[in-house]
């Protein structure tokens, strides 16, 4: 970019600094996040976002719809890519968590593409080259549209209820758990009030008193 | 076997993104000059430790138990782990150190490998600790997560983000609630039109009826319009009123029917 090498003399034109490491650098995190995805589809563990936000895509696997994680991850990739080429941070929960990680995962499950999801190896490729992808566009985006209107097409609109369904979860959890059975509940219960008194997401210690009960009086997976 | 895999694969994707996150957070604080990948809160959070290791240290210590929790749990880390466990400690890993915000965690170059050796331990960690607890949890999360994770989706999501389209204005309003019905329709969930009716509603508050609004919408109603017929909706919605369907459309789903 000419006007910032003008205006920043002291900040070096290398790879740690310049636009194009930025575009090497979000390959790399959607590559890891994309195979992260890929970790939980097959093992359950490793994926890089929110509980509400991995139930979305759980409830797809099993099953069900992935409209939701679908629309709700590749919405906030959209509006972050804008957001982060005008501000010049590019928000990596929405961009890169829940829009590789979660959005396009959807998508790519929903059409048939598994095996770029379910392969770990093509799913390091397959983030690798929607990262640089990606990056380019706000690259792109920096370089010829330095002025653009501040649109954010209500990504925080989006950001506020998608923290507010977070907040949901806890309770969630609890009275779940207390469907589950009376242990489990009552742990899930223990487990959540400690978390709050604490100053934690109740969600958390829901999910750990439950499972700790659960450990002593365990039920069956009807 | 199992479980070395899963370390295998653990190390290198928490590498990849440790070394971007501290690379990423280490740029924010030359932002907009350099382009930089974090957010915000990361960056206010990371200010308020004011270059000082221990509250580097015991800020990201928090997040990472709630974040271990989680993992066992569920399998989800939370986002927490990219936007502050990672961030802090190799912040607080370079500052005991170097005390100049210069040499430590404003550094790209020192941040991206501390970062990436922070990310490989954590990552690591959560995954090998969670995928080796016993089965009887799993069970146990399983009956609590699933029931819960289904009515957040089904219920508290839709009227949430409807919500939110309602009060973000008259005209996100009107399209969320247009589209939220025909997505709960045609997909089986109201989320994805709501969503779809605030990015159009507040697109065009902010731009007007501009080209890339206008295409936006054709989009969001080719999407309709495609998801419904490949799901048979339309056949389903004329018996549904009691009508026949006509033999030219039966043909036509005949014709391009995949499955």
């Amino acid at each position: 970019m000419s006007d910032q090498k003008q205006t920043e003399a002291t900040i070096p034109n290398d790879f740690w600094h310049a636009d194009w490491g930025f575009v090497i650098i979000v390959a790399m995190m959607a590559s890891g996040v994309f195979a992260g995805t890929s970790m939980y589809y097959n093992y359950g563990v490793g994926a890089f976002n929110e509980v509400a936000f991995v139930a979305m895509l759980k409830a797809g696997i099993e099953g069900g719809s992935y409209g939701a994680a679908a629309a709700f991850g590749a919405s906030f990739l959209f509006a972050r890519i804008l957001e982060g080429s005008l501000v010049g941070i590019l928000d990596l929960g929405g961009s890169i968590l829940t829009g590789v990680g979660l959005g396009i995962p959807a998508i790519l499950l929903s059409v048939g593409a598994k095996s770029l999801v379910s392969n770990f190896w093509l799913a390091i490729l397959t983030g690798a080259i929607l990262g640089v992808l990606i990056g380019l566009v706000i690259f792109l985006v920096r370089k010829f549209t330095i002025n653009q209107s501040g649109a954010t097409f209500g990504s925080d609109v989006m950001m506020g209820a998608g923290n507010q369904t977070g907040r949901f979860l806890g309770p969630l959890i609890v009275l779940s758990a207390c469907t589950a059975s009376i242990p489990i509940g009552i742990g899930s219960t223990v487990g959540a009030a400690i978390f709050y008194a604490w100053k934690k997401p109740i969600s958390g210690g829901a999910i750990i008193g439950a499972m700790i009960l659960g450990f002593f009086f365990p039920i069956k997976l009807s | 076997m199992h479980v070395l895999t899963i370390l295998f694969q653990s190390l290198i994707i928490g590498g990849l993104v440790g070394f971007a996150t501290g690379m990423g957070a280490a740029r924010m604080f030359t932002a907009p000059k350099t382009q930089a990948l974090g957010a915000f809160r990361t960056l206010g959070e990371m200010n308020a430790a004011e270059g000082d290791a221990a509250s580097h240290f015991s800020f990201g210590l928090g997040f990472f138990f709630n974040a271990w929790a989680s993992t066992v749990g569920a399998g989800a880390f939370t986002q927490d782990i990219t936007h502050r466990v990672i961030p802090n400690w190799a912040a607080a890993a370079l500052l005991l150190k170097d005390k100049d915000p210069q040499k430590s965690f404003q550094n790209p170059k020192r941040m991206a490998w501390a970062g990436m050796v922070i990310g490989m331990v954590v990552v690591a960690f959560l995954n090998v600790t969670s995928s080796s607890i016993p089965a009887s949890l799993q069970v146990t999360a399983v009956k609590v997560l699933v029931p819960a994770a289904n009515n957040l989706i089904n219920l508290v999501m839709p009227v949430l983000f409807w919500l939110a389209a309602i009060d973000a204005g008259r005209r996100s309003g009107l399209f969320g609630t247009v589209f939220g019905g025909v997505s709960a329709l045609i997909i089986g969930n109201a989320v994805p039109g709501v969503v779809l009716g605030i990015l159009i509603g507040k697109g065009v508050d902010e731009l007007g009826w501009t080209k890339t609004t206008k295409i936006i919408l054709t989009a969001a109603i080719l999407l309709f319009v495609l998801s419904g017929f490949f799901r048979g909706f339309d056949m389903t919605m004329i018996k549904a009123f009691h009508l026949a369907v006509p033999q030219w459309l039966t043909n036509f789903h005949g014709l391009l029917n995949v499955k």
